[in-house]
């Protein structure tokens, strides 16, 4: 018997916490979410717990119905000091240009470096925006062609929902995903290699 | 991104890129402003990358903004 958690109409990251919670007791739970964004924020964090997850949407919401397999999950990061290593490169971006000092000369070199990110080896497997840098995901952003390019490559771009709230961004993201800082955090400590622009 | 299609202005210093990409966009040339490629040389590290049938459009007004350019180059 599976276990339900209402989530709906929980603002960000409730939803997750309620949802990881649920899982440290059961095996298999529900979760009822109310828009796309918490199911993708619910989705991502059951998946990266080593859940099956599967979505169902019903008049009243959606329900994500996520099993557990093998052991409880635990409670806290339990990658000791030094063990990283080998996850996916992930990039940083906390500013719309690049280099402090003139921020014409930064936005011509955060061009040229988005430009040549797509021609170039290693590409990192998640681009990380926060700060000013989400401005550089909504619509009009100078590098918005080369990061649709590097997500048809399969690149993870996760962008702060905090920061595009706070610069009233969030309806005009162009590329990639909302996401929190839970699922920044995470991706950042679980990072073999992380590059900060 | 490929560049295939495209040509690549070679002009004297950033600012004068910078200068070149607001020449093109007034005579709705589109343009973008890329680092030099690598089989190139230039004094500055950043060119004007224009699509390949544009090139000579994208020239002339260069010329007649009176931006020196440096080399022009199909990519």
């Amino acid at each position: 018997m599976a276990k339900i958690v209402d989530a709906r109409g929980l603002p960000c990251p409730q939803p997750v916490i309620m949802t990881r919670n649920a899982l440290q007791e059961c095996a298999a739970v529900t979760t009822q979410v109310a828009h796309e964004p918490s199911q993708q924020h619910v989705a991502r964090m059951a998946a990266r717990s080593g859940c099956t997850v599967q979505a169902e949407k019903l008049d009243d919401g959606i329900y994500l119905h996520i099993a557990r397999e093998g052991t409880p999950l635990e409670h806290t990061v339990p990658q000791p000091v030094g063990a990283a290593g080998e996850g996916p490169l992930v990039l940083t971006i906390p500013d719309e240009s690049m280099g402090r000092g003139e921020p014409e000369l930064g936005q011509i070199l955060v061009r040229g470096f988005f430009h040549t990110l797509g021609e170039i080896e290693p590409l990192p497997g998640t681009i990380i925006f926060f700060n000013s840098g989400v401005r550089l995901v909504v619509e009009g952003s100078p590098v918005l062609e080369d990061l649709l390019s590097l997500c048809d490559k399969g690149i993870e771009i996760l962008a702060c929902g905090t920061c595009l709230d706070y610069f009233g961004l969030k309806e005009r993201i162009a590329v990639g995903e909302v996401s929190n800082m839970y699922t920044i955090a995470e991706t950042l400590l679980r990072a073999g290699r992380v590059v900060s622009l | 991104m490929t560049q295939d299609g495209f040509s690549v202005i070679l002009v004297l210093a950033t600012s004068h890129a910078v200068r070149a990409e607001k020449v093109l966009a007034q005579v709705d040339v589109p343009c973008k402003l890329i680092p030099v490629p690598r089989h190139l040389s230039s004094n500055c590290g950043v060119c004007v990358r224009v699509r390949r049938p544009d090139r000579k459009a994208a020239v002339q007004a260069l010329n007649a903004a009176q931006i020196e350019m440096e080399g022009v180059h199909d990519a």
